[in-house]
């Protein structure tokens, strides 16, 4: 498969891998979950789906922001491409990583739109009457509309706060493992502790973080 | 929702779960919104930290997905390994089975053209010496001739060497029940292995 050289996951998992002899990047234990909730939704296990949306829906919603020129139809691009998504899953077989998988068929269905939209004969500029502009506000995807905006920027502050906030053996877990991209195993070599002891750092910045951002989110 | 459980969820972000912790997880997320929830918090958070700025997915967006997913049940509603290639002609069993055939058939052939067996060649011999000593009934009325018969003998002594045993007895059964003036050809005189 092609590499997707333009949209690296930024996850960071990555560069946290040591290339194999043969040149080929050893799978990470994200890309081992993914397969694994991959091969559950084969099975007929829809809710691992359900987690792989969850796992992926900011970053492809973000992917197909930047590639329409339009950006208002992000979200209905990016619900596109996950229902396209799980109905090709059948055909997955698991020789690239999931993400990869998933992003190209993101650009494919954005491309799909973009040229669709191309050849629309009314466009958004023109005059459009109050039903109309009621049907395009509708299309508008949340994350465009101006309240989206405020909302996410009170993420962002949010979380970094929040961060901020942790006690220095949570936050540097969590850097560690969200910003570097390092595994468990790793981020208890860089921090001499077991790795059990990483999990459950991690596990408790998170929850420290979603505790900061129920009030917003709910 | 113990810390033991969104422990668990967190270590599934990470692939960091035990594989035989997986299945039961998702099965509770599956029908455990408030957990469900909570993943998505997890991940948003890291797609913070991540990458500041940028959209993000709407709250509701993964419902969306699922809800769009339930809709269209007529055309994919559940996924099949197979659905991709369903429609090909040649992924179908029968195509296969057929082209798996053929090919066999042909191997068999082209074995048979390029390396004739010995047991080819010993009957081959036979109906060979068969026609000898047949020969056409119009051209020869007569029995054959001792010398004949004799250069039969070579001939096959030359080439038993390519017969198996068995082959090699029944060609010698044959040529000795059809010529009774060969009394009898030594198998260990023609310096046969």
């Amino acid at each position: 498969m092609k590499p997707m050289a333009n949209f690296p996951p930024d996850d960071g998992s990555m560069e946290a891998q040591e290339p194999r002899e043969d040149g080929s990047r050893p799978a990470s234990g994200v890309e081992q979950s993914d397969l694994e909730l991959v091969r559950r939704v084969q099975r007929g296990e829809r809710g691992a789906f359900d987690l792989l949306v969850l796992r992926y829906q900011h970053k492809v919603v973000k992917l197909v922001a930047r590639l329409l020129r339009d950006p208002t139809e992000a979200e209905d691009v990016a619900q596109e491409a996950f229902v396209k998504a799980y109905r090709a899953l059948g055909s997955f077989r698991g020789d690239s990583a999931f993400y990869t998988w998933l992003y190209r068929i993101a650009v494919n269905t954005a491309r799909n739109s973009m040229a669709s939209r191309q050849r629309r004969p009314l466009d958004y500029e023109t005059d459009l009457s109050e039903s109309e502009q009621n049907a395009v506000a509708s299309r508008m995807s949340h994350s465009d509309t101006p309240e989206a905006s405020v909302l996410s920027e009170e993420i962002h502050q949010t979380v970094n706060e929040a961060v901020s906030g942790l006690p220095e053996d949570l936050r540097t877990a969590i850097i560690l493992r969200e910003i570097e991209g390092l595994s468990y195993e790793e981020i208890a070599a860089a921090m001499d502790c077991p790795v059990g002891t990483v999990r459950s750092r991690i596990f408790r910045a998170r929850e420290a973080i979603d505790r900061s951002l129920k009030p917003l989110l709910d | 929702m113990t810390d033991r459980i969104r422990e668990q969820m967190s270590a599934l972000l990470d692939g960091e779960l035990p594989q035989d912790e997986v299945g039961l997880l998702v099965r509770r997320l599956e029908r455990d919104a408030a957990l469900r929830q909570a993943f998505g918090h997890y991940v948003l958070a890291g797609e913070v930290l991540r990458s500041p700025g940028g959209p993000l997915a709407s709250a509701g967006f993964a419902a969306a997905v699922s809800a769009a997913i339930d809709e269209a049940p007529a055309q994919a509603d559940r996924v099949r390994p197979d659905a991709h290639a369903a429609g090909r002609w040649w992924s179908k069993p029968a195509f296969a089975t057929a082209v798996a055939a053929t090919a066999a058939i042909f191997a068999v052939l082209i074995v048979q053209t390029r390396v004739q067996p010995p047991a080819s060649i010993a009957a081959s011999a036979l109906r060979q010496a068969q026609q000898a000593f047949a020969g056409p009934p119009v051209v020869h009325s007569s029995s054959p001739t001792a010398a004949s018969s004799q250069r039969l003998a070579g001939y096959l002594m030359a080439h038993s060497q390519f017969a198996s045993p068995i082959g090699r007895r029944n060609v010698w059964s044959g040529v000795l029940a059809a010529d009774p003036s060969i009394s009898r050809v030594s198998y260990e005189s023609a310096g046969t292995p």
